[in-house]
């Protein structure tokens, strides 16, 4: 498997000083003795849009909670906006933006009342732009919030998120019961912010996440299993159907054996193609088909 | 101007967007002094990432095929890199590669291939 964990810049020339706005080490976490996230380090550059994908259980939550602070690893070094989560300052907190995995939300409030009373914490907050999106996106300013459906629930959620065009985001399945052409809009908004804003996104709407990310982060069992450039990846992973196992060499990255021979996913950077037997058919792979093959 | 962009192909989106402005461009469907969509057009028409439409054009730009112009976005370029027959081959390779494939997968024989093919490019005419 390949372990660079380490991506290049996203934009290297105008952002060689900025330093990484999340830069993890060494992190360890487990619940109950049970390991979730192991050794697990991730450095995310300035404006990379990173997907971060995996099966439910393979710690992409625990990840984000622990990049917020809102869980506390027994190891490893975290530095979100150059500054330790567990104590972030009110300044870099007025430039993160974060969308939980179920909204959490003031229920008796109506929407309108909502978004002004989060925006009253942030001082860049767009009261005209968070009312814009409001009527964009269906919701009405008047309605309660208890008697929202959840997909109108998680809207809110993102304007909350947005309303101070932070530059930093982390996006638990942020879209999960929004419909597609909401899910558009979504994207579209993620990119207004100047320069590019960095997002962390866990999705399984795999075909959206193939729209916007520069990067991918493939996690299984509180690891990471593949982390690379999206466009890279989608040029040099092929799928090849095989009689036999190849011999596992650097660039094999799996072999399933099913009843019709061997399905292998090859890295072409590293493997030697002239070990592939002759007339054997190599076809690309999207998101979705890597997600079969890595993850099964 | 339009791309047809599908983000679930296994050609990345910045390499599609390439591949048509080269098709078009060898095709004459777009002309030295044509415009090509701003960033942002592109970006927003099919929710993608505008830094992968950024990479594209700034890929045609070195290549010769486009320019940028001060306030006015991309153009095609008015002295257009010259192609020999050899570099448009190589352009078509890609989808009889795919052909290839589909026609081994399919037991056809090359000669009936061969005449299918010969059918379909002249067909046009």
């Amino acid at each position: 498997m390949l372990d660079s964990s380490d991506f290049p810049a996203a934009n290297a020339a105008s952002d060689a000083l900025a330093a990484d706005p999340i830069q993890v080490s060494g992190l360890n976490l487990s619940y109950k003795k049970v390991p979730v996230l192991r050794d697990f380090r991730l450095s995310v550059p300035p404006g990379a849009v990173v997907g971060l994908v995996g099966a439910n259980g393979a710690g992409k939550t625990s990840l984000m909670r622990c990049l917020l602070g809102l869980t506390l690893p027994q190891s490893g070094q975290i530095r979100v906006l150059g500054e330790d989560p567990a104590a972030l300052s009110d300044s870099a907190r007025a430039r993160l933006g974060y969308v939980a995995q179920t909204p959490e939300l003031i229920e008796w409030m109506k929407v309108g009342q909502y978004l002004d009373y989060i925006g009253a914490f942030y001082p860049s907050w767009d009261t005209r732009r968070v009312q814009q999106l409001t009527q964009a996106w269906d919701l009405s300013p008047k309605q309660k919030i208890v008697e929202l459906s959840l997909g109108q629930k998680q809207k809110v959620a993102l304007l909350q998120a947005l309303g101070h065009d932070p530059e930093l985001l982390l996006l638990d399945e942020p879209v999960a019961s929004l419909d597609p052409l909401m899910r558009r809009d979504f994207m579209r908004t993620l990119f207004e912010h100047a320069p590019q804003r960095t997002v962390l996104i866990s999705s399984h709407l795999l075909s959206d996440l193939e729209r916007i990310i520069t990067h991918l982060v493939l996690m299984k069992d509180g690891r990471i299993l593949l982390a690379d450039e999206w466009d890279v990846l989608v040029e040099v992973l092929q799928r090849v159907q095989l009689r036999s196992r190849l011999p596992d060499e650097p660039g094999v990255l799996v072999q399933h054996e099913h009843a019709d021979g061997v399905t292998a996913v090859i890295d072409t950077r590293l493997f030697d193609r002239s070990l592939l037997p002759h007339g054997v058919q190599a076809s690309g792979m999207n998101l979705d088909g890597l997600f079969v093959e890595l993850v099964s | 101007m339009f791309f047809d962009i599908n983000p679930s192909a296994s050609v990345p989106i910045y390499r599609q967007i390439i591949e048509q402005v080269r098709r078009m461009v060898a095709g004459g469907l777009l002309k030295p002094g044509d415009d090509l969509p701003s960033v942002r057009t592109v970006a927003v028409q099919h929710a993608v990432n505008p830094m992968t439409v950024s990479k594209a054009y700034s890929l045609l730009e070195a290549e010769g095929l486009a320019t940028r112009q001060r306030g006015m976005g991309m153009v095609i370029a008015q002295r257009l890199p010259s192609r020999k027959l050899d570099d448009r081959l190589e352009l078509l390779r890609p989808s009889l590669q795919a052909a290839a494939q589909h026609a081994r997968q399919l037991e056809i024989p090359l000669r009936e291939a061969l005449a299918l093919f010969k059918q379909e490019i002249e067909g046009d005419k």
